[in-house]
């Protein structure tokens, strides 16, 4: 399928008394149209910075230092600040991090989705009135509730409101990030049925930053799993979570608990991410990884291991033989980070 | 076996409404967080307590550990009603029974060093000076910090995550506590580092033989760490037992609806539609009969009129709910 948002080697820091902290260190990714891509890693690993800085929504001490992100034919890094807000809401959108963010709560949220259609859409009241009423039965809201409060729905509702909001008007892509963190498992599993209905009927592309893997699983068609500001891995969701080529990702599969896998322990990663102030040379994992060998001091780069299936290790072709060593505790327990 | 800590019948009601138009009224609404709850653990044995927010799992360990006024019912130790100790008659208790913090990076002072976070305990429980040190090292070691040296001078924040709650779980265990309670204690950290804490855990709890809670809204941690489960729904135990058994055949439907809906991390799974409708409901005007019917897919009439009581459903386990 034809790539909507090609990311390359993209690099955003932020400035810091101590110097440059290189929250995102050269990532590169495809967003295929139409499909739900998770962007997944733990704290701290550049994920959010990356969500936000496609947005062009950044603190002010950050920057994009490098690369590239083409969507729809343009660039979003170097797009001039008034063509990049004509996209916003448009092509492009975005769902903060907390539901609450995304509302005003002294605005009733009807009141706020029909500024967007009338303000930015250039639909007349009527118009926009009938387009309120359709995207909150489409996110399973009653249209009723258009007239409420945002404090007087629960956190499910809000999300569901953020999204009707996002998809105001019309994007191809939308941005999510930790859509379904703050919730329930109940209404986690609600949400998150209704941005797969909304991907299956509207054919809306979607990156959604998770640290959940199990969210990736049940959500998205591919992953793009970042560890200390890089892509070490990234492809179709089977692949990648069935099959792992980067001994992060089978860290963090065997550190995940499965309500159905029978028996077995949780699997720590020793140790703790590196600073993104003075990273380390060569593999940013190779410090936590029980097959770490002499080549990794060297960068290793994102290549193409299996069809559509990259991995930045320089032992992927090993990783048949690595999986079942990295299922087990002894093997991580040696570790010293 | 008598249970170390447990609950017998425990409610809490807390007043619904701050409005000045009801208090003039004279009108007092109240919400009944924790609603009959039963439960116990014993020696060397872990209980997961699950639910989502709002369920009343968060304010029955409160009144466990004695920190929330019970409305009614007792919670024993020992087989010993502790619901009437006040004051220095409850220390005994207090140091008898720890809470393991949810949130390591708001547990600790910042400006203490890990040595001063751990000897507080020991001064507030009458621990003479002379053994505070070694209380200290065998609490760091049970925990997997080694050796002790290399922490004890530091602050919380030249420590990670995991490192820091594993100094939050040895300021519980100086106290040479019979039982655990721990409030999520694995919600703030990344996956990766979560197994870490959670076998530190189990291994102080098998090591000491404590009695261990675990409050938690992840039923697939729970699996890992505790034998048995009690799920809750609107402040009532719904159902309880071994939580492999549990897991593998849900018997009330809420418990259904809950470990269909927990996400796994695999490709293939085949979830279905989630046997649950609507959200919770208002904690004030809780449906009459059983709490959970208007959300129930097999909600019949009886439902409506009579509240289902708790009964037994296979050795060790209970269900409260009409269709079992």
């Amino acid at each position: 399928m034809a790539s909507l948002l090609t990311v390359r080697d993209l690099a955003v820091h932020y400035a810091t008394a101590a110097g440059p902290v290189r929250a995102v260190d050269g990532a590169s990714f495809d967003v295929p149209a139409g499909s739900i891509v998770g962007l997944v890693g733990e704290s701290g690993c550049g994920k959010s910075t990356l969500g936000r800085a496609l947005m062009g929504v950044m603190p002010r001490s950050a920057r994009i230092a490098a690369g590239s992100a083409v969507f729809e034919g343009q660039d979003l890094v170097t797009l001039p600040d008034k063509a990049r807000k004509e996209l916003l809401w448009r092509r492009l959108s975005f769902v903060p991090q907390t539901a609450m963010n995304a509302l005003d709560p002294v605005q009733r949220v009807g009141a706020q989705l029909m500024e967007v259609l009338t303000e930015r859409g250039g639909l007349s009241r009527a118009a926009a009135a009938s387009r309120a009423e359709a995207l909150f039965t489409l996110v399973g809201l009653d249209p009723k509730r258009l007239r409420d409060w945002p404090h007087q729905f629960s956190g499910g509702m809000r999300q569901r409101a953020s999204i009707a909001l996002a998809l105001a008007l019309d994007p191809a892509l939308m941005i999510a990030d930790e859509p379904v963190t703050a919730l329930d498992v109940i209404v986690q599993r609600q949400v998150l049925d209704v941005m797969k209905e909304l991907q299956a009927r509207l054919g809306l592309a979607m990156i959604l930053v998770t640290h959940d893997v199990a969210v990736v699983a049940y959500a998205c068609d591919r992953v793009v799993v970042m560890y200390a500001g890089r892509v070490v891995e990234s492809g179709p969701v089977r692949a990648v979570l069935e099959a792992p080529l980067h001994p992060y990702t089978m860290g963090l599969m065997n550190a995940f608990p499965d309500l159905e896998r029978a028996g077995g322990e949780l699997v720590p990663i020793e140790g703790s991410p590196p600073s993104l102030l003075n990273p380390p040379k060569g593999c940013r994992f190779a410090a936590r990884c029980p097959f770490a060998v002499a080549r990794c001091a060297e960068d290793p780069p994102l290549v193409e291991d299996a069809p559509d299936h990259h991995a930045a290790c320089w032992r992927s072709a090993e990783a048949a033989a690595l999986r079942p060593q990295a299922a087990r505790a002894e093997t991580w327990a040696g570790v010293v980070a | 076996m008598t249970p170390v800590i447990a609950a017998n019948d425990l409610t809490k009601a807390f007043p619904a409404s701050r409005r000045l138009s009801d208090l003039l009224r004279g009108h007092r609404p109240m919400v009944r967080a924790v609603n009959g709850v039963t439960l116990g653990v014993g020696a060397g044995r872990a209980l997961g307590i699950v639910g989502e927010s709002g369920c009343g799992k968060t304010t029955t360990a409160r009144l466990l550990l004695r920190l929330e006024e019970v409305t009614s019912g007792s919670v024993l130790f020992d087989g010993q009603d502790v619901t009437a100790l006040r004051g220095k008659a409850l220390l005994p208790f207090r140091s008898s029974v720890q809470l393991v913090f949810q949130n390591p990076f708001d547990a600790l002072n910042p400006r203490f060093t890990i040595r001063r976070t751990l000897t507080e305990p020991l001064r507030n429980f009458g621990i003479p000076p002379d053994q505070q040190d070694a209380r200290i090292r065998e609490a760091m070691a049970r925990v997997r910090l080694d050796p002790a040296e290399a922490y004890l001078d530091r602050h919380p924040h030249e420590l990670s995550g995991g490192q820091l709650q594993r100094v939050v779980l040895a300021r519980a265990l100086v106290a040479h506590p019979r039982a655990i309670i721990a409030d999520e204690p694995v919600s703030m950290l990344d996956v990766s580092v979560r197994a870490g804490v959670l076998n530190v855990l189990r291994r102080a709890r098998d090591e000491l033989q404590l009695a261990a809670i675990y409050i938690s809204h992840d039923l697939a941690l729970i699996r890992y760490v505790c034998e048995e489960v009690a799920v809750m729904y609107l402040g009532r135990v719904v159902e309880s037992g071994p939580t492999a058994e549990i897991i593998a055949a849900p018997a009330h439907p809420y418990t259904r609806a809950l470990v269909a809906a927990v996400p796994v991390p695999r490709v293939d799974q085949d979830r279905g539609a989630l046997p649950i409708q609507g959200g919770l409901p208002d904690q004030v005007n809780q449906p009459s009969g059983c709490a959970f019917r208007d959300r129930c897919p097999l909600a019949m009439p009886r439902c409506a009129e009579e509240a289902p009581a708790p009964r037994s459903i296979a050795p060790g386990r209970m269900a409260a709910c009409h269709l079992v």
